[in-house]
């Protein structure tokens, strides 16, 4: 909490800011100020001592300087990556039966209400793919050994939030550094080249996907809230047992309590796949793909899409573009793309001047 | 909204040339008659129209019309990434610009058509006073209430729904409160609404009247105790129906600190100014 | 005690449109000129509040008890306004009718289910065309909670619905045809 309030101060009250630079380095600057009437009336605490700011020991006009360079660097290798021509690009592959395709790495939004042309209202969760980079392909014997994978990273960061390791790797694929790094199991025909950068439009409208993310922690739990325990009456006699567990399973034969028993413990900040949710919509302006019901994670946390691995959907592999959708192929697309059952407001048409 | 008051003037306009070609017809054959009778030759005197009538509209006003941003399009203060609201805005003007959801607030008197399919004639029309506007972004939601046949019903419509077809402003007022759901609880005579009622003409440039009504209630027990300070209701007779001695305790409940809660405040000014003018400007197009 | 009856007075006066209380209490003095006996009146004055009870449990405008709250849509020992003009719900009886079962699996019930009701000392099936709890949206909602008596076979008691009813209730057009049809409007 402590830290967090410093980052709020140090980011919105540039006086705070001024205060924090004299206390750090103690430069001339001090005198000036002093001199002109300031005096620091609030002394800034750091209470992360492990790790620095990047721009802790840099004067004010370096720092502006590092964050336009980094920017425009970021931009510099994003659109670099756009061109086809630079590199010699890897062969592509048909798609067969039992391939499995990359996944994306996308921002949760939030929700919103859709309709369909039966007049039914479902919500969907909007998830924003955001610079999608492939960054890493691991062969079959560096991966596991079975099938081969792509690393693959979503939202740029700072580079000095990462190790050295890591900047190495996102610098060999010439991608700038990302905030998360996702491992997906492909096939050997689905592999692609470290660098292309990956849109919404992977996914199409109507195909189904499975969605992993970290779920909200919610703490150290009993079992009424983790598990939907009915727990114990109010009165009659009850002494300090109003939400325990109860038994925990028969005494003398097993004489143990099984495996998987549900007790209380930590709720939530847990990796867990919603399977099957429908993509309703495709945003290709945006790069917003609207993913049926509701998906783990809170808002603006990174999620991990994948083509959904239950068996009812393996036909509609067939239809998707493989190994994944090239932006500077030959294909243009609308800016929506519609799920056939989603009501559309406008016309395509119209949608294409106002783009 | 003002599209409608256009609409309903037109309307107006159009009923009442009618009636005036009906009177010059009349008078016209009556007036053509005498005539035959007094020259009698066979040689009908040659008509001259008489002038056209010159209609005022009444409805039309020279002064800027005023300018009115829904409340679903103000963005909640949260975390949320600002594309989120972006997109949404933009699927809720494609909306706008094939249904007309006209400008209305709470204590208003709206008609809503929407297409039912176990309704005769698959449409559904109700009447009634919007007593909570709720939501933002396309899931906004409000709720009409009226008395129909002693019986009570309130309606939640969806602004956004595909299902509604027309919603129609019958009279455009404010009331004293931003919440009427204690017309629940007030005598009957407060909701009840006739389906058939004519829309009263409002003015487009001049600020929203405000109905200063104060509402009579049923005996206690309410749905809700409104006198405690939280609800803040003006529009209440609170002096029929409870003792000073009451009023009194209810501010047992006051949190008179919260006021000063700055973490509270959302101030939309400027959000809102940004807004509207993006919605005018995509409206128009 | 005195207060009471003035209430259920007031009330009567108030709802013209359901006279039933008012016949009651005209029915009363009649029998008081006859009788002239203490005794009598003090058990008259009970039967009246029973009656003004009775008027307040069936959805009149005037309630001066807490009935049962919105949250759980109709449920077991909920009470509710029986709205036909069927004679077994409209006769006035000093308790209201209540629901003793709801024939759904989670034992909730709403628009368009059937209950068991207890009502005038017997039990009675009704069908239920409207609650206060809000359903989905674009649906209405109610401020009281109304069944329908009806028989067995699904065929209604009474000969006329004296509310609106809900338009979606035509989903079970098949089962309650003739409900449906005595039905005089719909929202």
């Amino acid at each position: 909490m402590a830290s967090l309030a410093c980052r709020v101060f140090r980011i919105k009250d540039p006086f705070l800011r001024v205060t924090h630079g004299l206390t750090a380095t103690a430069s001339s600057a001090t005198v000036t100020l002093t001199t002109d009437g300031f005096m620091p009336v609030a002394q800034f605490v750091r209470t992360i001592k492990s790790s620095t700011w990047f721009d802790e020991h840099l004067t004010e006009d370096s720092a502006k300087f590092m964050r336009r360079e980094v920017f425009e660097d970021f931009k510099q290798m994003t659109a670099e990556k756009l061109n086809p021509l630079k590199d010699e690009p890897w062969p592509r592959h048909e798609w067969e039966e039992g391939s499995r395709r990359v996944g994306l790495i996308a921002v949760k939004l939030g929700m919103m209400p859709i309709w369909t042309k039966s007049g039914e209202r479902h919500v969907v969760t909007m998830l924003q793919v955001k610079e999608c980079n492939v960054v890493k392909h691991l062969s079959k014997e560096e991966h596991d050994g079975v099938r081969p994978a792509l690393l693959v990273g979503g939202k740029n960061c700072s580079p000095f939030q990462k190790s050295e390791e890591a900047v190495e790797l996102f610098r060999n694929a010439g991608v700038p550094p990302k905030q998360k790094l996702s491992t997906f199991r492909v096939t050997e025909n689905a592999l692609i080249k470290p660098g292309t950068p990956l849109y919404a439009a992977h996914f199409r409208p109507g195909q189904y996907v499975d969605v992993t993310a970290k779920t909200i922690g919610k703490g150290f739990q009993g079992v009424m809230k983790r598990w939907g325990f009915k727990g114990q009456p109010a009165t009659h006699g009850q002494t300090k047992t109003h939400r325990r567990p109860g038994a925990l399973g028969p005494g003398g034969d097993p004489a143990k309590v099984w495996k998987g028993k549900k007790m209380p413990g930590q709720m939530g900040n847990r990796f867990k796949t919603e399977l099957g949710l429908k993509v309703w919509r495709v945003n290709n302006r945006f790069n917003i793909l609207y993913v049926h019901g509701s998906v783990p994670g809170h808002r603006n946390c990174l999620v991990k899409v994948q083509d959904t691995t239950l068996p009812q959907w393996a036909a509609q592999a067939k239809s998707l573009p493989f190994p994944t959708y090239f932006r500077d192929g030959d294909d243009v697309l609308a800016e929506d793309l519609y799920d056939d059952d989603m009501i559309q407001y406008a016309p395509q048409e119209e949608e294409a001047t106002a783009a | 909204m003002a599209a409608c008051t256009r609409r309903a003037a037109e309307v107006l306009c159009s009923f009442r040339t009618f009636r005036q070609i009906q009177h010059q017809n009349e008078r016209f054959i009556s007036t053509s008659l005498t005539h035959h009778a007094v020259t009698g030759d066979g040689q009908p005197p040659k008509f001259t129209p008489p002038p056209k009538p010159v209609i005022v509209d009444k409805t039309k006003y020279d002064a800027p019309q005023r300018r009115f941003l829904s409340p679903e399009f103000i963005v909640p203060r949260s975390r949320t990434s600002g594309l989120k609201f972006i997109a949404e805005r933009r699927d809720m003007i494609k909306r706008r610009k094939t249904l007309n959801i006209p400008e209305f607030y709470v204590g208003s008197i709206l008609a809503v058509t929407m297409k039912d399919p176990y309704a005769s004639g698959n449409v559904n029309r109700f009447v009634g006073i919007c007593t909570q506007r709720s939501g933002s972004g396309l899931g906004a939601t409000f709720i009409l209430r009226n008395i129909i046949d002693g019986q009570g019903v309130e309606i939640c419509y969806e602004l956004y729904n595909p299902r509604v077809q027309a919603i129609e402003v019958l009279k455009l007022e404010k009331r004293l409160d931003d919440n009427l759901m204690y017309l629940r609880d007030a005598l009957p005579e407060y909701s009840t609404f006739d389906f058939n009622m004519k829309p009263v003409p409002h003015n487009p440039s001049a600020d929203v009247p405000i109905n200063t009504v104060k509402v009579r209630m049923k005996p206690k027990p309410w749905s809700k105790r409104w006198e405690r300070p939280k609800f803040n209701v003006q529009g209440i007779r609170f002096d029929l129906c409870l003792t000073p001695e009451q009023m009194q305790h209810a501010q047992k409940w006051a949190q008179p600190w919260q006021e000063f809660d700055m973490l509270k405040h959302h101030d939309t000014e400027h959000l809102k100014e940004a807004i509207l003018k993006e919605v005018e400007a995509k409206l128009r197009k | 005690m005195r207060d009471w009856s003035i209430t259920s007075l007031l009330i009567a006066r108030c709802q013209s449109n359901n006279t039933a209380c008012l016949v009651q209490q005209q029915d009363f003095d009649h029998r008081d000129e006859r009788t002239h006996e203490a005794l009598k009146r003090g058990a008259m004055a009970l039967k009246c509040i029973g009656t003004v009870l009775f008027e307040l449990a069936s959805g009149a405008q005037y309630r001066a008890f807490s009935v049962s709250a919105a949250a759980a849509a109709i449920q077991k020992m909920t009470r509710v306004r029986v709205v036909d003009n069927s004679a077994l719900g409209n006769t006035p009886y000093h308790r209201p009718p209540r629901v003793i079962h709801v024939y759904t699996k989670n034992g909730v019930g709403k628009v368009g289910d059937r209950v068991l009701l207890a009502i005038k000392g017997q039990k009675k099936k009704a069908l239920i065309v409207g609650h206060k709890m809000p359903g989905p949206t674009m649906t209405p909602r109610f401020d009281s909670n109304n069944v329908v008596l009806i028989e067995d076979n699904g065929n209604p008691t009474g000969t006329r619905i004296k509310v609106p009813v809900p338009t979606h209730l035509r989903k079970m057009e098949g089962d309650y045809s003739k409900l449906l049809a005595i039905a005089q409007k719909f929202v």
